[in-house]
C-alpha cells in the first residue's frame, strides 16, 4: 500500500477546541452586545449576579455530560439539588457542623447516583425511567420531610459564603474552577474518561475490551448526583432556605446547557468545557432578557430556538467532516 | 490496453453484451482522502464483473456512487446510453440498479420479511399486509433455495444468514444491474454455494453482476471479466481466461506475495488454557487444550456453536458445565475483565457490533485494551497513547489519514485491522481470533499470519476461528471440528483432507436437509 492517502492533507483534528472556540465567541459577542444595548449589563453588580446564577447550572451540566457521554439521561438532577437543600438546612440547623452537613449532603447525592446505576446495571430500567422515578419521588421524599414547609437556615457563616467574593469573583464562580478542573482532568486525560465515552460508542465492544462496563455507568451517575447535591448545597446557601421544590426544570437546563456545548444524546461525543460554556450562554441569555425588560415568556422561547439553531449546526458540521 | 486485448480474444458470451453502465472520469474525495481518482469503465449486460483492490482501494465507494449512497465528486454516469443523477438510492433501484452492501444495512429489530419489502411495503388502504407479506418473502427465500424463515426477526440471523437475506432482498425489486460487496465474508461455504448459485441464475436472466472480493479462487469461479483497483486508480481490466491469480495479485499490490500463509512450526510448550468437558449456551462438552507456540483451529458451520464456546472461555457467557484449567490450574472466569487478567485476549467475530467504537477515533479504538498500562493511576501518557497507536496502524498497514480519524470512515478491511491490532500490543498469552480476516486483502492477510508467528514465538498460544477452510487449514497444528455445538473430530496439522474435514462439518446437517427434501 502506497503512502499518498496518508501523506495528503490532514483532517481538522481538534474539532473540539474548535468548537469550544465557536462557543466561547458567541459568548463574548452576547457580552458586548448586551454591554452595548444596556447600560446594566456592565455593572459589577449584574455580572457577579450573572455568575453566580450561572454557575450552578454550569456544575449540573458536567455531571450531567458525564452521564449523556455514556448514552444515558439524568432527568434527576433538578429535583437532588431541591432535596439536597433540605438535608443541609435540616442538618445545619439540628446544630451539626458545616462540614459535616456539607459532606453529609454530597454522600446523599453519591448514594441517589449509585441507586440510578444501580436500577440501570442491575435491574435493566432503561435510564430515562429510573431518574423519571426518582424526579419525581425525592420532591416528594422532601416535601414529606419539611411538611411541604420552607427551612430557614440559621447559620450566617454558611449563606454568607455564597455571596461573598474572592479576588473579585463571587466564590460560586470559583466553585465552577473547582469541579471543571478534575472533571477535565478525568475526562480528557484518565482512562475512566476514555471508558464513558467507549461505553456510549459501543458498550458491548468495550466490554470485550476488558472496560468493566458496570464500573463505568454507575460512576457516570454518581458524579452527576454528586455534582447536583453539591449544587444544592450552593443553593441553599445562596437563597438561605431549605426547599425541596425548588431548582424546578433545572434538569433541563442542564441538559441544555450540554447539548449547546456539542454534547450528543447518542453518546460518545462531549467536552468539559462545552458545557460550561452553555451553561453561561443560557445564563447570559436569561440575564440579557431580563434587562431587555423582554417578556420571561419570550426568554423560554429563545432559548428553545438556541438549542435547535446551535445543535443543527453542530450537527452539520460533524457530518460535513 | 484493456480493448486489444478484448478486440484479439472476444469471448462470445461478451460479443452480444451491449454495454450497459459506462463511469467516465467518475472521480471521489472524502475530506482527507482521494478515495477514487477519475475511473473509466464500461459493464455489459449480462456479465459478471469482479472488482478486486486491497483494502480502501475505493471498492466500496465506487459502489455506493453508482447505488446513489454517496454524492460524487465529478464525473459521469452513463446508464443505457443516457447520463444518469444517481443521487439518491430510490434513484438507483428506479433505474434497476440494487446493492448487497459490504455491511448488511438492514433494520435488525424488524422481521426477515419486512426488511425484504422495506420501502415497498404491501398494505391495503394504507393496512399493512403483513400476513401476505410473510408468506410472498417466504416464497422467494424458498424459490432461491435458501433454508431460512421469513417470520423470524432478523436479527436472531447470524451475520451470513442476514446477507443471503440482503442478497434476496435485492433480487426482487426487478433488478437490472446487482452489486455484491463481498458477500461470502460471512458466508460458510454451503451457504456461499446457494448464493453463486444464485448469481449465476440471475447472469442466466441478463442481469449484469458486479462482484467484489478479496478472495481469488471466488473471482476465478465466478467472473467473466475482473478489474483491478489499485489507490483509487483502475490499473486494468482483464478477461478472467486470460490473467491468473499472481498476476492479479502483483495489479493489486504492486508487488508479489510468494507465500500468504506463512507458517512456522513451533514445538508446542506447556498447555495455557484447557477446557474439560466444558458446556454452555450452544455447545456440549467440549474439551481441548491449548498450549504455548500452537495455533489451534476451530473449523465448523457458522452457528456449530464455536463462538459461544470461545466467549464462554473470556467469561462472556456462564458456563453450565465442565471447568476451565488456566496454566494447570482450575479457575472461575466469571467476566470478561477475569479473562483478561488471566492473559486472554478477544477478536470478536462481528467488528461493528462487537469490535469497535465506531464513532470515536482510530488510536481511541486501538489503545482501548491498554488504556490501563498506558496510564499511570492517574493520567493517561499521550507521547505514548501517540506512539502505540501509531505503531499498530504502520504495522497492519491500517489506512487511515491520521489516528484521529473517526473508526467509521474506513474502509471494511481496514476497520478489521483495528478489531485485531487493538490486541497485539497487549502482551497476552492466549489469543483468540473469531473470523479475523473477515474482508482482509491478500497482502494483509499475509502481514496477519506473519504477526501470528511473532505472537506464537514469544510463547503465546492462539485460538482461530475461521469459517474459510483454507484459512484455518494452512495455519492451525491442531484442527477441531464442529457440529451442532458438539467437538465432532480432531485433526493434526494437514492431517485430514478438506473433502473429510468438510463432511464433518456438514453430515448431519446435509441429511437433515436431505430429509426434507
Ligand atoms: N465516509 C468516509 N469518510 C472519509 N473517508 C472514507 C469514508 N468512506 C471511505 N473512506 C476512505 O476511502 C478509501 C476507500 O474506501 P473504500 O471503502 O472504498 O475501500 P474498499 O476498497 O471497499 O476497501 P475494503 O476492501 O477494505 O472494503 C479509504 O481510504 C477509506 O478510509
Ligand atoms: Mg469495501
Amino acid at each position: 500500500m502506497s503512502t499518498e492517502a496518508i501523506a495528503v492533507e490532514k483532517p481538522k483534528r481538534n474539532y473540539n477546541v474548535l468548537f469550544g472556540l465557536t462557543l466561547l465567541a458567541l459568548l463574548v459577542l452576547l457580552w458586548i452586545l448586551l454591554s452595548v444595548t444596556t447600560t446594566s449589563f456592565a455593572s459589577a453588580n449584574n455580572i457577579a449576579n450573572l455568575l453566580r446564577q450561572g454557575s450552578m447550572i454550569a456544575i449540573m451540566a458536567v455531571g450531567q455530560t458525564f452521564v449523556i457521554i455514556t448514552g444515558g439521561i439524568d432527568l434527576s438532577v433538578g429535583a437532588v439539588v431541591g432535596f439536597a437543600t433540605v438535608v443541609v438546612a435540616m442538618m445545619i440547623n439540628a446544630g451539626f457542623p458545616i462540614w459535616l452537613a456539607i459532606l453529609v449532603t454530597l454522600l446523599v447525592g453519591v448514594a441517589i447516583g449509585m441507586f440510578h446505576g444501580f436500577g440501570i446495571v442491575k435491574m435493566g430500567l432503561p435510564p430515562f425511567i429510573i431518574t423519571l422515578a426518582t424526579l419525581t419521588s425525592l420532591r416528594g421524599i422532601g416535601l414529606l420531610m419539611t411538611n411541604g414547609n420552607s427551612i430557614n437556615i440559621n447559620s450566617d457563616t454558611f449563606t454568607a459564603f455564597s455571596r461573598n467574593s474572592f479576588i473579585g469573583i463571587p466564590n460560586l464562580f470559583w466553585m465552577v474552577i473547582l469541579v471543571g478542573i478534575p472533571a477535565y482532568i478525568f475526562l480528557h486525560h484518565s482512562r475512566w474518561g476514555r471508558y464513558l465515552f467507549s461505553v456510549g460508542s459501543n458498550a458491548e465492544a468495550s466490554r470485550l475490551s476488558g472496560v468493566n462496563v458496570q464500573r463505568t455507568i454507575y460512576m457516570a451517575y454518581t458524579l452527576s448526583g454528586l455534582c447536583a447535591a453539591f449544587v444544592g448545597v450552593l443553593l441553599a446557601a445562596r437563597i438561605g432556605i431549605g426547599n425541596p421544590t425548588q431548582a424546578e426544570g433545572w434538569e433541563l437546563q442542564a441538559i441544555a446547557s450540554s447539548v449547546i456545548g456539542g454534547t450528543s444524546l447518542f453518546g460518545a461525543v462531549g467536552s468539559v468545557h462545552g458545557p460550561l460554556l452553555g451553561a453561561f450562554i443560557l445564563a447570559t441569555i436569561n440575564n440579557g432578557a431580563n434587562l431587555l425588560n423582554v417578556n420571561s415568556f419570550w426568554q423560554r422561547i429563545i432559548t428553545g430556538a438556541l438549542i435547535i439553531i446551535i445543535v443543527y449546526f453542530d450537527g452539520l458540521r460533524r457530518r460535513g467532516k | 490496453m484493456i480493448s486489444t486485448a478484448q478486440e484479439l480474444h472476444p469471448a462470445p458470451v461478451l460479443e452480444q453484451g451491449r454495454t450497459i453502465l459506462e463511469l467516465r472520469g467518475l472521480e471521489k474525495r472524502y475530506p482527507g482522502t482521494h478515495a477514487l481518482k477519475p475511473v473509466d469503465l464500461a459493464f455489459k449486460s449480462g456479465e459478471i464483473h469482479a472488482i478486486v483492490g486491497e483494502n480502501g482501494a475505493g471498492k466500496s465507494t465506487l459502489i455506493k456512487l453508482l447505488t446513489g449512497v454517496m454524492p460524487r465528486t465529478s464525473g459521469e454516469i452513463v446508464w443505457e446510453g443516457q447520463p444518469a443523477a444517481l443521487a439518491t438510492p430510490h434513484e438507483a433501484m428506479a433505474l434497476g440498479i440494487n446493492a448487497v452492501h459490504q455491511e448488511v444495512v438492514l433494520c435488525r429489530h424488524l422481521t426477515v420479511a419486512a426488511n425484504m419489502f422495506l420501502g415497498e411495503e404491501n398494505s391495503r388502504f394504507g393496512i399493512l399486509q403483513q400476513r401476505a407479506m410473510v408468506r410472498q418473502a417466504q416464497t422467494i427465500i424458498d424459490d432461491l433455495g435458501f433454508d431460512l424463515p421469513a417470520h423470524v426477526t432478523l436479527g436472531d440471523l447470524t451475520i451470513g444468514q442476514q446477507q443471503l437475506i440482503a442478497a434476496a432482498r435485492a433480487t426482487v425489486r426487478g433488478t437490472k444491474f446487482l452489486i455484491f460487496d463481498e458477500p461470502t465474508a460471512y458466508l460458510t461455504r454451503k451457504e456461499a454455494d446457494q448464493l453463486f448459485t444464485l448469481i449465476r441464475r440471475l447472469k442466466g436472466e441478463g442481469v449484469t453482476i458486479i462482484y467484489i472480493s478479496h478472495r481469488m479462487e471466488e473471482v476465478f469461479e465466478l467472473a467473466d471479466r475482473v478489474s483491478v483497483l489499485r489507490d483509487g486508480t483502475l490499473v486494468g481490466t482483464r478477461n478472467i481466461a486470460e490473467t491468473n491469480d499472481a498476476e492479479l495479485v502483483k495489479m493489486m499490490i504492486n508487488r508479489s506475495i510468494e507465500q500468504v500463509y506463512h507458517k512456522e512450526h513451533f514445538t508446542p510448550g506447556a498447555a495455557i488454557i484447557e477446557a474439560r468437558n466444558l458446556s454452555g449456551k450452544g455447545f456440549e462438552n467440549v474439551s481441548m487444550t491449548v498450549r504455548a507456540g500452537e495455533i489451534v483451529g476451530l473449523y465448523g458451520l457458522i452457528g456449530a456453536g464455536r463462538s459461544e464456546f470461545v466467549t464462554t472461555l473470556y467469561g462472556r457467557h456462564r458456563k453450565s458445565a465442565g471447568q476451565i484449567l488456566w496454566e494447570g490450574k482450575e479457575v472461575q472466569v466469571n467476566s470478561e475483565h477475569d479473562a483478561i487478567k488471566l492473559g486472554m485476549a478477544l477478536a470478536p467475530e462481528s467488528r461493528r457490533d462487537q469490535g469497535l467504537c465506531l464513532n470515536l477515533p482510530v488510536g481511541f479504538n486501538l489503545n482501548l485494551p491498554i488504556y490501563k498500562r498506558i496510564s499511570n493511576n492517574l493520567l493517561i501518557s499521550s507521547t505514548q497513547e501517540k506512539t502505540q497507536a501509531d505503531r499498530q496502524i504502520a504495522d497492519l498497514r491500517i489506512k487511515t489519514p491520521t489516528r484521529g480519524a473517526l473508526a467509521s470512515s474506513l474502509s471494511g478491511g481496514n476497520q478489521q485491522k483495528i478489531v485485531i491490532g487493538k490486541w497485539l500490543a497487549h502482551g497476552a498469552k492466549l489469543f483468540i481470533f473469531d473470523e479475523p480476516t473477515v474482508g482482509v486483502d491478500v497482502g494483509t492477510k499475509a502481514e496477519i499470519y506473519r504477526l501470528f508467528g511473532a505472537l506464537l514465538s514469544k510463547g503465546a498460544g492462539i485460538i482461530l476461528i475461521s469459517s474459510y477452510l483454507p484459512e484455518v487449514y494452512e495455519l492451525a497444528d491442531t484442527l477441531h471440528v464442529f457440529r451442532r455445538g458438539k467437538l465432532v473430530a480432531t485433526h493434526g496439522f494437514h492431517a485430514a483432507s478438506h473433502e473429510d474435514i468438510l463432511t464433518q462439518a456438514l453430515a448431519e446437517k446435509q441429511e437433515k436437509l436431505g430429509g426434507q427434501i
